[in-house]
């Protein structure tokens, strides 16, 4: 972690750096953290709209030139909205991973029992701390 | 473990994104992916190749020595002459590829892969049995630098006694390149023209040469390139990657490296007996070049198929940047190699539908490339 590596409040993080955003929809993407180790994000696959899916499942994935990222699901519900403006223009998530990056908009079906499970912005800023680069 | 350092890490340290490659720390990037790529198609870049394997080759069964573990003609060679060709097994596999240069008539200037350092001394070591030939790795005592691109000749001119510009494509010529002496070669792994210098006589515990020789690159215009720009550009000049795309297990037929193996030369080497055999049988695979025609990234170990059928697997893929498309290696049966044969590539559980194209190299090589810089 870098002193620049920016942490939304008010966001909920997994430990595989992907963030949930509260709300009746819960919009959902990766974090400033992930998309700096990544770097040049070149392609996104997005979760399929309107798929039901479930916390900690893989939904799609984030790539680089160089790596392949997994992006599992902070919350479970279904998909009902997903960013096509990535297709296009992937880089969105390394200048903007918190805003214009968001990845899908979910629907939650129990949304307290994924909240538990995941880190607000403190933790997850001291699960940081504890990994090596 | 720590890592082995190169005679350039200190740059890498502190301008690099360093990692572990092979036991080596090397900087796969130091602005980012795209734009070193992209200065090396359009300019120059330079490369840190430290880590690779330099021998030489001495004594007076050297040139018989060399031709009986090298597949290509080492006799062809006049002095100042290099050539690529492989090292195979008795079984036709790979041992690793190289370049073979003749500094004179009884001495010879030896490069292959970093990640095969041991393994391939071992190997020659070994096969010395019988010849009057000496080895010396030269590893550690000699700094190595790419320097690649269009202008790569320009940039180092502004940095050498004399101009590099008539050393022919793969000679290699002694140069003083920053006030050291040096040896420069007309080779690369980009697809461009360009440099591969040797600097000799630069210990890596203590260098002080090569770091120069980079710094005053870097001050002439040439854009420090990680290894990451550094696997785009041979991907898309369809350059084989020991280890993905050649390894123990693949033999240079079915690699598309025929053209290396000489089974006219007049001496035994190890392995023409298993690749008579192959040629004569024919090959059940051969690596072709995959151009996505849908969205995704192939990588390395992903399945191709023919509908349901499983065909072959991905030994190099990813994006080409020149090219704005997604591109793979892969060895697939020899009835797929017309070019716009369909095929898919499972990437994850979709599969995404490709077309067999061109891939040594997969640009247009009017546009691109070393061929394009005389015309």
């Amino acid at each position: 972690m870098t002193d620049e590596t920016k942490i939304e409040s008010g966001l909920l993080y997994t430990g595989e750096h992907e963030w949930a955003k509260p709300g009746e929809v819960v919009t959902i993407g990766i974090s400033d953290y992930a998309q700096a180790q990544l770097h040049e994000i070149v392609y996104v696959e997005l979760p399929k709209k309107d798929a039901n899916v479930a916390q900690g499942e893989a939904i799609g994935a984030v790539e680089s030139v160089k790596a392949v990222s997994d992006f599992y699901s902070p919350v479970t519900g279904t998909v009902v909205e997903v960013n096509e403006a990535l297709l296009n223009n992937p880089e969105k998530i390394n200048s903007d991973p918190y805003g214009d990056g968001w990845i899908a908009k979910v629907k939650p079906s129990n949304w307290d029992a994924n909240a538990v499970k995941l880190m607000d912005a403190e933790k997850y800023k001291q699960h940081l701390t504890t990994l090596k680069h | 473990m720590e890592l082995r350092k190169t005679h350039i890490y200190q740059y890498h340290a502190e301008h690099g994104n360093v990692v572990d490659f092979g036991g080596f720390a090397m900087p796969v990037w130091y602005e980012g992916i795209m734009a070193e790529h992209k200065a090396v198609r359009e300019a120059c870049g330079i490369f840190d190749t430290s880590h690779m394997g330099r021998v030489i080759a001495e004594g007076p069964d050297v040139v018989k020595f060399l031709d009986y573990v090298d597949t290509n003609d080492i006799s062809s060679l006049t002095d100042g002459k290099g050539i690529y060709g492989n090292m195979c097994k008795p079984d036709g596999g790979i041992v690793d590829d190289l370049i073979v240069y003749r500094l004179s008539a009884e001495k010879f200037l030896v490069v292959y892969n970093a990640g095969n350092r041991s393994k391939d001394f071992a190997w020659l070591q070994k096969n010395t049995k019988g010849f009057k030939v000496k080895l010396t790795d030269m590893s550690d005592r000699v700094g190595m630098i790419a320097i690649q691109g269009p202008s790569a000749v320009d940039v180092l001119a502004k940095i050498s006694a004399t101009n590099p510009s008539t050393i022919e494509r793969f000679n290699i010529a002694p140069l003083t390149i920053s006030g050291f002496e040096c040896l420069a070669a007309r080779t690369g792994y980009t697809g461009e023209d360009g440099f591969e210098v040797f600097i000799l006589d630069d210990p890596v515990a203590t260098p002080t040469k090569s770091p120069r020789v980079w710094n005053d690159l870097v001050a002439a215009g040439a854009k420090p390139c990680g290894l990451g720009a550094r696997d785009s550009l041979r991907l898309e000049a369809g350059l084989w990657l020991y280890g993905n795309d050649i390894d123990e297990t693949t033999n240079p037929i079915e690699a598309g490296l025929k053209w290396v193996v000489k089974m006219k030369k007049p001496s035994y080497f190890n392995g023409r007996k298993a690749l008579e055999g192959i040629i004569e049988k024919g090959v059940t695979r051969t690596l072709l070049g995959i151009q996505l025609m849908e969205r995704g990234i192939p990588r390395h170990g992903y399945e191709v198929y023919d509908g349901e059928k499983k065909i072959g697997v991905v030994t190099s893929g990813g994006v080409a940047p020149t090219l704005g498309e997604s591109i793979a290696l892969a060895y697939l049966p020899p009835e797929y190699k017309e070019p716009g044969k369909e095929v898919q590539i499972k990437i994850r559980t979709n599969l995404v539908k490709g077309k067999i194209v061109k891939h040594h190299p997969f640009y247009d090589e009017t546009k691109y490339g070393w061929k394009r810089v005389k015309a």
